[in-house]
């Protein structure tokens, strides 16, 4: 959560202050060139986004003036209030995709190799898959000490994996454009879900390791970036809940499936997925109270004073 | 607490070198605070260690208040052996880091994997612990038998230069030198060499006593290295000169950073390391790619 308000916060400031935003932008390049971890992410194709992002910086400023009448300043994923034409959304979402980089773990090459290659010998998320990994890769089982937190390693690779294959699949496919946002939601748990269908049987060994203390931080942060990334996909079209709400919505909504699924013995968990459905949904039909919810909150809210309001509008609006 | 910190110095081992000028602000002619001529300082350090040899764990014990154990443990976790390794322990001269690794690889975790194809890569493990003085293999080797490894093949005693090293290239997955690289003449063959025998993916560790910089604690540490060690080293072997070199040694050595960057030119990757003690002792560590 921490993360999604800073991401928002530093991308918001690319839209509104440009010179500013200029500066860390350049930041962000660097973090992001310095952590690159596929072997397709090299520096020079990062560095060449840097003129796109920038001019995106112009461009998004006249098209605000146009149309901020009909936008919802809750609505947009990176920036400030706007509303979006395709191109300008599909470019948005590019800066964003970038920003997704960043918090991946940082691994060098060889290391990823070998981790990729211990995927297939997961019996469970042990050293074991790893070492055997490691041959595969053609590299010596030694590999396997150098990874802080071994345990962790894997799984953590593995959701890192998943989210970049999730997060391909949403650049790449046009099977989401058609839907509403609940079928998307449900689409986008269900193509991440699947990916975790083949390791089912060792899931929960992996969830214990996500949920020891010493990797809850990465866990927490990949699990929010899912979910962020998850919203971002679903949620474009303006709507007026809090992007907050929804996005918690959607972060109960997955762990429960989640959860569900490793007791679904049906065929191509088909009870799960119909889980899903009706759980999202369950959530959309309970958007009403959310929302009354939240006028009840920002009652209470105005009655704690303007300070504490105007900083919370000031980090959450850009 | 101060005691503790102390280090143990003597875990050192030596190596030999070979002539050559070292860039090495002096390394390959220092032996202790004093300057010796290059082609001396192996010969010196062969000296020290021949003398403290029979009382060597001994003086480890009582220097580090028994830390040295937990430091030699630290550095084989780092390291995380696995059945079927090949593995240089160079210095080791009385096999403790050796043993620590044996121990490991046989331990319950593996024996736990249930693949019975891997039932062999026990017996693949070979541990060859190097060391140029035969007096410290001898006392190795008489551990060893003590211990229960006397008919163990995975550990092979060697005898050899860190410098010019008998091993091929690309033969081990793991390389350790323990208190150790500080008595070389030439650290930068010994990376070299460590480099070289590494296969990919093999990684480089190394214990050695190191600097503290946290303030108090560096008083009390100097305090203990140079009025208690000596004056220990010449109660418990009658040896002060010995123990008063590997304090100086210490001294002597690289810092943490420039030890890493040493490290990092040799042609490792990820190269890191880890204070213990606040520094008394580093556990550096590379990968090779």
């Amino acid at each position: 959560m921490y993360r999604t308000a800073a991401k928002r916060l530093l991308s918001g400031t690319t839209v509104v202050k440009s010179s500013d935003a200029r500066f860390r932008l350049r930041n962000l390049q660097t973090i992001v060139t310095s952590t690159g971890i596929c072997t397709s992410a090299n520096p020079q194709s990062i560095s060449n986004q840097n003129p796109n992002n920038q001019n995106q910086i112009p461009r998004t400023k006249p098209n605000q003036s146009d149309s901020n009448a009909s936008s919802s300043p809750t609505s947009s994923s990176s920036s400030g209030p706007t509303s979006f034409t395709a191109d300008e959304a599909r470019r948005r979402h590019h800066h964003h995709h970038d920003e997704r980089r960043i918090p991946r773990v940082k691994y060098q090459d060889e290391q990823a190799r070998v981790l990729h290659a211990s995927l297939r010998h997961v019996l469970g998320w042990s050293e074991e898959a790893m070492i055997a990994g490691a041959r595969d890769a053609g590299v010596s089982p030694a590999i396997v000490g150098s990874f802080p937190r071994k345990d962790a390693a894997l799984v953590e690779f593995f959701m890192d994996e998943c989210l970049q294959k999730l997060i391909d699949r949403i650049d790449s496919g046009e099977e989401l454009q058609n839907l509403a946002p609940s079928e998307r939601i449900s689409k986008l748990v269900r193509i991440r879900l699947e990916m975790q269908a083949p390791y089912i049987s060792k899931w929960p060994q992996a969830l214990s390791i996500q949920a020891h203390p010493s990797n809850i931080p990465t866990s927490f942060k990949q699990r929010a970036i899912l979910l962020d990334e998850i919203w971002h996909t679903a949620g474009d079209e303006g709507s007026d809940i809090n992007w907050y709400v929804k996005r918690t919505v959607v972060g109960g909504i997955y762990p429960t499936t989640e959860i569900y699924m490793l007791t679904d013995s049906s065929t191509d968990f088909r009870d799960t997925w119909s889980f899903l459905d009706d759980r999202v949904k369950d959530a959309f039909y309970f958007k009403k109270t959310i929302q009354e919810a939240q006028y009840l909150a920002e009652a209470v809210g105005a009655g704690m004073g303007n300070s504490l309001q105007g900083f919370v509008k000031r980090v959450f609006q850009g | 607490m101060a005691l503790r910190l102390v280090s143990r110095k003597l875990g050192s081992r030596f190596f030999p070198m070979l002539s050559f000028t070292s860039q090495l602000h002096s390394h390959a002619t220092s032996f202790g605070f004093k300057e010796v001529k290059e082609e001396d300082k192996s010969q010196l350090v062969s000296n020290v260690f021949s003398s403290v040899a029979s009382n060597y764990d001994l003086m480890n014990d009582l220097m580090s208040g028994g830390l040295h154990r937990l430091w030699k443990d630290r550095l084989v976790s780092k390291l995380n052996p696995f059945p079927g390794m090949k593995h240089l322990d160079v210095a080791g001269g009385t096999g403790d880091v050796a043993f620590r690794i044996l121990d490991t690889v046989k331990s319950i975790k593996y024996r736990a994997i249930r693949d019975p194809l891997n039932d062999h890569l026990l017996e693949e493990t070979h541990i060859y612990v190097c060391d140029i003085n035969p007096n410290m293999l001898n006392v190795g080797r008489k551990w060893a038998i003590e211990r229960g490894y006397g008919e163990d093949n995975s550990l092979i005693w060697v005898e050899g230069n860190a410098e010019k090293l008998s091993f091929q290239d690309q033969s081990m997955d793991g390389y350790t030198i323990a208190f150790g690289i500080r008595n070389v003449t030439h650290i930068e063959k010994v990376l070299a060499e460590a480099y070289r025998v590494l296969k990919r993916g093999g990684r480089f560790l190394c214990l050695e006593l190191s600097h503290v910089e946290v303030p108090v604690l560096k008083d009390l540490y100097d305090y203990y290295s140079f009025s208690v060690i000596p004056a220990l080293g010449e109660l418990v072997a009658g040896d002060r000169e010995s123990y008063q070199y590997l304090v100086e040694s210490i001294r002597r050595f690289p810092s943490q950073d420039k030890f890493a960057s040493m490290i990092a030119d040799a042609g490792f990757q990820k190269v890191e390391y880890e204070n213990l003690v606040g520094g008394v002792v580093a556990i550096h560590s590379g990968l090779k790619f």
